[in-house]
């Protein structure tokens, strides 16, 4: 069980960063199409922010309550993952090659443009999420089973 | 649309075990259903796509198009299409018989329990697949985690079986990791296929032999050979009933498969036969198995840890087959391979039959069941044949073609092991029969009503493929002949 820490200057500190690390989480997974960066890197930022939030509001701050249902997600994204590359294979190419991704009206390259987005949002969410509930469920047994059983 | 069957086999169960936390979010009973469904699915696929490559040769599927040294490669050949029509087959029988003897405790636990199970099965179905050394380090582990996690569920003293699976499961995947890191080495390539055109030129290289030794010795761990065994009968005595049959038909089948697969695709049969003489050690330590593994079995007074030390005899008969470096010893070794993957799942289902619905643990138990369990003591009668090696069983024909090749290739010391672990089984299965046929002192007061269907139909099925593997041998083993042989054999 986390508390929330009773320093007002890490709390007005924490108010201040989170956003600021959650921003910089999603530049990193969006860059990474032109550069250093990517779905892996970007998720790590992002679950940063979330468990820095977490050890500064605590559990019960009504600020994190939404990453305890979100705890659920690391499935989400690996479907949207999966979906990707379903929708690969509907348009008749292989798992995940993304020049046959079956959305109508694109081009060629951007269509491989898109899929690569979709399938490194898929991972970013995925990463988050694992690191998070890795904190979770370190930190507090009854917490990870309530979730699980809600 | 043929050509995705392969990666279409891989995703049915990988989507459904990834899909199934969001999906039984509000109705946990689902999980059972959804399981059983998409792994019905999965053998009808598996079959289609047995068909597909016995008619229109073998598929390389490249994922997301990169062609093959550099992308990740999927190689649905005989070998591989036979063994994964095995694999979703008992995956869903595994599945079918969780139903009514899953842990009652779970609570909501129970999606992730079923989330395990599939990712399990997808992970064996990419072992299968994999072209590439490396991602198939990547299912070996992904299964050998499930595996952990599915043993421990139990808790108690099947943590601490878990616990010692993890420590040695883990060394093995190391030390695989380090052969193929040596192997990477050498020749710059990961691929299998790109792997066979490089290595014949570097075969004094040192790093090579040193490669294939520790790749032998970390699959050695996984698929329970006899030095190295110690994890198995703890962590499948103290596994769930309804996970032992899963495991113990599966996990360590497929790691010998990886084996095969390395030792006859990547090296070549010629290289193995000739130049480096690593079938005799294999041939060695599956006598030692099937002799050491039978002799172990004897002594067993658990059901679940006889079963699992006859499977242990069984490993050391299938490497004995496959080693022998002759279509006739590779055929029929394979051929011991599906029989031995039904029998052992039969086997531990009866077991788990026998202590869910009866309360019976030890073969002492068993002579308090009398006269009223037709169907326990049908399928044991029936399994036992099988293990024997009793003619209409599959299990006969099996090691009738291993014996055939051990002696084409003039090894006698085979033929007596095999021979040696055949009476050793018999042994223990009369230890087995006499207790069931004793008459007790106590009678089992039986309360217990009908046997479940799930029951019936997962010792049902086993019993009757026992039988029928044994009735169709002709073709099967002409089918593996013709189209699972190795490049050369």
């Amino acid at each position: 069980m986390i508390r929330p820490h009773d320093s007002i200057i890490i709390q007005t500190l924490g108010r201040f960063i989170i956003p600021v690390v959650q921003i910089f989480g999603l530049y990193v997974l969006f860059f990474g199409q032109y550069g250093p960066g990517g779905g892996f890197v970007g998720g790590v930022i992002l679950g940063t922010g979330m468990i820095l939030s977490v050890l500064i509001f605590g559990h019960d701050a009504s600020r994190s309550q939404y990453a305890r249902n979100i705890l659920h997600a690391d499935g989400v994204g690996m479907l949207i993952y999966a979906g990707v590359g379903g929708l690969c294979m509907i348009g008749g190419g292989e798992f995940l090659n993304y020049a046959d991704l079956e959305i109508p009206g694109l081009e060629t390259a951007s269509r491989r443009s898109l899929g690569i987005v979709l399938t490194q949002i898929g991972v970013a969410l995925d990463v988050a999420v694992t690191a998070v509930s890795i904190v979770f469920s370190l930190s507090a047994e009854e917490i990870m089973e309530n979730s699980i059983d809600g | 649309m043929s050509h995705q069957l392969p990666a279409i086999l891989f995703l049915l169960p990988l989507f459904a075990a990834i899909s199934m936390p969001v999906v039984c979010l509000k109705h946990r009973q689902w999980s059972y259903s959804i399981s059983v469904a998409v792994l019905a699915a999965m053998v009808l696929v598996s079959i289609l796509n047995l068909h597909n490559v016995i008619h229109h040769g073998e598929i390389r599927y490249v994922f997301s198009g990169w062609t093959a040294p550099l992308g990740i490669e999927w190689v649905a050949d005989g070998l591989a299409s036979v063994i994964l029509v095995l694999v979703s087959v008992l995956g869903f029988l595994g599945v079918v018989f969780t139903g009514s003897t899953s842990p009652k405790d779970l609570g909501g636990r129970i999606i992730h329990y079923y989330t395990l199970i599939l990712l399990l099965v997808s992970a064996l179905t990419g072992i299968v697949f994999a072209g590439d050394l490396f991602n198939l380090f990547v299912f070996l582990e992904v299964a050998a985690i499930s595996s952990y996690a599915l043993i421990g569920v139990a808790g108690g003293r099947a943590l601490f079986a878990a616990f010692r699976y993890l420590i040695l499961g883990t060394l093995g995947a190391s030390l695989y990791l380090l052969g193929v890191s040596y192997l990477y080495a050498v020749t710059g390539t990961l691929n299998m296929s790109d792997m066979v055109d490089k290595l014949p030129f570097l075969l004094s290289s040192k790093a090579v032999v040193g490669g294939l030794i520790f790749m032998f010795i970390g699959l050695g761990i996984k698929m329970a050979l006899v030095p190295f065994h110690s994890w198995l009968p703890d962590a499948y005595t103290h596994a769930p009933e309804s996970i032992s049959p899963i495991l113990a038909s599966l996990v360590t089948k497929v790691a010998i498969l990886a084996w095969i697969r390395i030792v006859y695709w990547v090296f070549n049969a010629s290289i193995v036969i000739n130049d480096i003489p690593i079938l005799l050690l294999v041939s060695v330590l599956g006598t030692l198995a099937a002799v050491i593994g039978g002799g172990l079995a004897l002594a067993q007074g658990n059901l679940k840890r006889l079963f699992a030390y006859g499977g242990i005899s069984h490993i050391g008969i299938i490497l004995i087959g496959i080693s022998q470096g002759n279509q006739t010893g590779f055929a029929g070794g394979v051929f011991y391979l599906l029989n031995d993957a039904v029998m052992q799942a039969g086997l531990f289902f009866l077991a788990g039959m026998a202590f869910y619905h009866y309360g019976i643990r030890t073969i002492d138990d068993l002579g308090r069941l009398g006269k009223h369990s037709p169907w326990l003591t049908g399928s044991l009668i029936v399994m036992a044949l099988g293990m024997i090696g009793l003619p209409p069983t599959g299990g006969f024909f099996g090691k009738w073609y291993i014996i055939l090749g051990a002696l084409e290739s003039g090894n006698y010391v085979s033929v007596a092991a095999v021979l040696l672990s055949t009476l050793l089984t018999l042994a223990y299965f009369v230890k087995l029969f006499e207790a069931l046929f004793r008459q007790p002192a106590t009678q089992l007061n039986v309360q217990s009503g009908d046997i479940p269907f799930s029951f019936k139909l997962t010792l049902g099925i086993t019993s009757a493929a026992i039988i029928i593997l044994g009735l169709f041998s002709a073709p099967i083993v002409q089918l593996l002949l013709d189209h699972a042989m190795p490049p050369g054999l």
